[in-house]
């Protein structure tokens, strides 16, 4: 009986190296011309109204739809971002708003093509429209909040005319067009797949596409990838011209290493959900480009039930929105990355300006904990749960170990409670957190659109329950105050209401780090918070 | 045959228990999936209640279950909210990744475990037994994923060699004609090498990182079994009349000592094809468990009812196969 010695774990080593030796792979020319996105969620459907589409499936969508008009971009702190204010026309070459503004008429681009090659008529748009706001899909609750509800307020005035009529001058008519619900579909094709039990196509247009974007839709793998080839006839850019890239593949990626692994190999060309930590260390080695923009429409907050003992008691919520411990949370959860919302100073105690949202005068103090404890006839203190769900478990789990340790300070007890996604969402829904961290994020940040979507209503974007008809009316009137000044003023109303009763507590709008090569360029911060591949190009 | 057909026929009952407990348990528990779903910015009651029909979630459990079954029977799992799609249509693309991985995995573990667990036993208390021990422990003690994270280090990162670990395929080659589902045969089927070299290069590493987990049953059961076998009667009795060393240890001792090693195998088998969720998310790998996974978090019922039906009846089928190996194996041995 003779063997040769051996160790097993240079032979494994050994074999697997020997097996992975081989030819270069032959990669086609095209690769400079390829864009490669990967990203942690996928892709689940190619109309980004249906119920459950993910925010990747809205990214995309911006890419194989026109919509009437989009949003431009304007520089914040150096760094390209969506621009609220400046609406330029897609399909739409230009547009006219009544001077009552209760009317909006858009003329069509004359050379616009769908991607079959037939020209986008007005009937198209109307009937894109119409369905936006009759069939039961997302962007019926959408567009309700730029008053637009009906078909009847779209009106066809010649094949490249349309006409929509408000009945309040509102604001956010205009902008709520640009978002990523209101597709321009081919209504010719979608019409054919149409059935009486679903009159607007929603199933097959799950699985296909008939717009007048910018890509062609090659290949879709629900969950794994996505594979877009540039329709050379799109000119809707800024300079007229087809999209930089002729082909751009979104694939899923869910590791989160793996995906800082592909960037930094140069496999992959852009990411933008990687772990704060790996984006700090991509930064400090300098060979890749990072783009970091704070989330200027998202918010990260530490919520209460304002309807449940004890956090019925603003005294017990102003005792929590001192004692937390913003300074550490912010740098073990985010590394620091983002835009602190917390450590303001109020020089005259009110609010510095009516934008929401604001950065408030609070910061750890233990003392001044205590006082509104005792205020609140809690000087002891008491139990309570502090609950995040598992998808935000890699910046929520130190915060909530941070939080348990400095609420003890001041004699509250905290159980940390991780909970599935879908089981923190029912939960939210059914008011029964007394004390959680929750994100948000509004696609139309405007200090009226956060008030009345996220402080009024049993409803579950109302984190806090909180219940204020003050804070509803004048939320209520802002949003058609035409005067600039008053509802400058309205938002500083708002904010102080906010500061004062403290439903809940805003910490910090975390940044969007959109890790990139360094020959990529033009990236900008959108609202929808994905890569739009028609803003980038490779140098 | 007609006995494997009767053994199949009689786990009816348990895949029929399996169904009905899965979706009870769905329901009990805690999280809403409409409400999950609606998440969209301005998703309210109506939106909720949309999907909630949409889910068939409005009616009665009872009456829920009834359709289900009776949608089973059309052979309908449902549809994923999560993808979208059918749930036979993403199990049916997706079990091929899965059980190409699975085998890939098991293959190299066997091919690694049972020599080494023959060497072990051969001299107990050496230098190598030890060895082998130490490498087996090693194996289960490192977790797959950081195995996983750690191969992608090395060769990819680092050394350049391997593939990026993105799936089955690396994104730029075109796909063969699909025949089996498994990539390996299928560009095998359309004489293309080159494919066929690209998809193995993808291959190795998730099933080496899956390997290394296993190795440690596969060889210390071999080993065991190795040494009851190799100081059995007969063994002396080989020994004495002078078979060459290869008779005695390989046609006797090993073909005695393997049938604890099959079992061990298909039990394996079968919980590698559904725990091998971390080396799937690892190497972005579009299997079944990483899909089961997913749909879980978000009480995704369609799919993790489906994904638990499909492991049943691999569990069934796999247990056949095993017993029908025991009758290779051993002659004295049959399916009763």
């Amino acid at each position: 009986m003779r063997f040769v010695s051996f160790r097993p774990a240079s032979c494994v080593v050994a074999t697997v190296a020997l097996l992975l030796v081989a030819t270069a792979p032959s990669q086609a020319q095209t690769r400079a011309e390829t864009l490669r996105y990967v990203t942690g969620a996928s892709v689940n459907t190619l109309d980004p109204n249906i119920p459950g589409s993910t925010r990747e499936s809205f990214g995309l969508s911006m890419s194989t739809y026109d919509r009437l008009v989009a949003f431009g971009r304007k520089q914040l702190n150096g760094k390209w971002v969506f621009d609220l204010d400046t609406i330029t026309g897609e399909l739409a070459e230009s547009y006219d708003v009544s001077p009552d503004r209760l009317k909006i008429t858009f003329h069509l681009r004359k050379d616009a093509k769908f991607q079959d090659g037939s020209p986008v008529t007005a009937e198209d748009v109307k009937w894109s429209l119409d369905r936006c706001v009759t069939a039961p899909i997302l962007g019926k609750a959408q567009l309700l909040t730029g008053s637009l509800t009906s078909a009847d307020q779209f009106k066809v005035i010649d094949p490249l005319t349309i006409e929509v009529t408000l009945p309040n001058p509102d604001k956010l008519a205009l902008p709520n067009l640009a978002t990523v619900y209101p597709i321009i579909i081919n209504s010719k094709v979608a019409k054919e797949h149409a059935t009486t039990d679903d009159p607007w196509a929603t199933a097959w247009l799950k699985e296909h596409t008939a717009g007048s974007g910018a890509y062609v839709v090659e290949t879709f793998k629900p969950g794994e990838q996505v594979i877009l080839k540039r329709d050379e006839a799109w000119n809707r850019s800024s300079a007229n011209k087809p999209a930089f890239f002729k082909r751009v593949i979104v694939q899923s990626v869910p590791e989160p290493a793996t995906r800082a692994n592909l960037v930094e190999r140069g496999d992959a060309d852009i990411v933008v959900d990687l772990q704060a930590s790996d984006v700090q260390s991509l930064e400090a080695k300098g060979k890749l480009k990072v783009v970091s923009t704070p989330q200027y429409n998202a918010i990260t907050f530490v919520s209460m039930n304002n309807q449940i003992p004890p956090f019925d008691n603003v005294n017990v919520r102003r005792a929590i929105a001192f004692a937390l411990p913003y300074d550490d949370m912010f740098k073990a959860a985010l590394f620091g990355r983002g835009a602190p919302l917390f450590g303001a100073s109020w020089p005259d105690g009110k609010p510095l300006n009516g934008i929401y949202p604001f950065q408030a005068p609070v910061k750890v103090d233990l003392d001044k904990a205590r006082e509104y404890l005792k205020a609140a006839g809690l000087p002891e203190g008491f139990s309570t749960t502090f609950s995040f769900n598992v998808g935000q478990a890699s910046t929520a789990e130190p915060m909530a170990a941070l939080i348990k340790e400095s609420l003890a300070k001041i004699g509250i007890k905290v159980d940390i409670q991780k909970l599935p996604d879908a089981q923190m969402s029912t939960q939210i829904n059914e008011k029964k957190l007394p004390l959680f961290t929750e994100g948000i994020v509004a696609w139309l940040p405007s200090t009226d659109y956060f008030y009345r979507n996220f402080y009024t209503g049993n409803q579950r974007w109302n984190y806090s329950s909180t219940n204020n008809p003050e804070l509803a009316a004048i939320a209520q009137e802002a949003r058609f105050e035409p005067d600039k000044a008053k509802y400058e003023e309205d938002g500083r109303k708002l904010n102080a209401i906010h500061f004062s009763e403290m439903p809940q507590i805003p910490l910090w709008q975390p940044n969007q780090d959109a890790v990139m090569a360094p020959s990529i360029e033009g990236y900008t911060y959108e609202f929808h918070r994905q890569v739009d591949y028609r803003d980038v190009s490779r140098k | 045959m007609v006995r494997a057909g009767r053994r199949l026929l009689s786990s009816l009952p348990a895949l029929f228990g399996v169904l009905v407990f899965t979706f009870l348990l769905m329901r009990v528990l805690p999280g809403d999936p409409a409400v999950f779903f609606a998440s969209g910015p301005n998703a309210g009651k109506e939106e909720i209640e949309q999907i909630r029909k949409q889910m068939g979630l409005n009616k009665s459990v009872p009456e829920q279950l009834v359709f289900y079954l009776s949608d089973i029977g059309h052979g309908n799992l449902g549809r994923s909210m999560m993808t979208g799609q059918p749930v036979l249509k993403d199990l049916r693309e997706r079990l091929p990744a899965s059980l190409e991985l699975t085998f890939t995995a098991l293959l190299i573990a066997l091919i690694a475990a049972v020599p080494l667990g023959v060497v072990a036993a051969l001299r107990p208390g050496s230098f190598v037994d030890h060895g082998v021990r130490l490498f087996c422990a090693l194996g289960v003690c490192v977790p797959t994923f950081v195995s996983g994270l750690l191969l992608i280090y090395v060769f990819y990162y680092l050394l350049g060699l391997a593939p990026d670990p993105t799936g089955r395929i690396d994104v730029f080659t075109s796909l063969p004609p699909q025949r089996t589902g498994f990539l390996s045969i299928d560009f095998l089927l359309a004489g293309d090498i080159e494919g066929w070299w690209a998809a193995c290069k993808q291959l190795i590493l998730p099933a080496v990182s899956m390997a290394l987990f296993v190795i440690a049953p596969l060889a210390r059961i071999t080993r065991a079994s190795m040494l009851v076998s190799l100081g059995s009667d007969f063994v002396r009795t080989a020994r004495s009349v002078g078979l060459s060393w290869h008779k005695v240890v390989v046609t006797y001792a090993l073909r005695n000592a393997i049938l604890p090693v099959i079992t061990i195998a298909g039990i394996v088998f079968s919980t590698m094809l559904g725990a091998n969720v971390l080396v799937e998310k690892v190497f972005s790998w579009p299997g079944v468990a990483s899909y089961a996974l997913d749909a879980l978090l978000s009480s995704d019922y369609a799919p993790v009812q489906g994904f638990v039906l499909l492991m049943a009846s691999l569990f069934v089928l796999v247990n056949l196969i095993v017993d029908v190996c025991y009758g290779i194996a051993d002659p004295r041995v049959s399916i009763e």
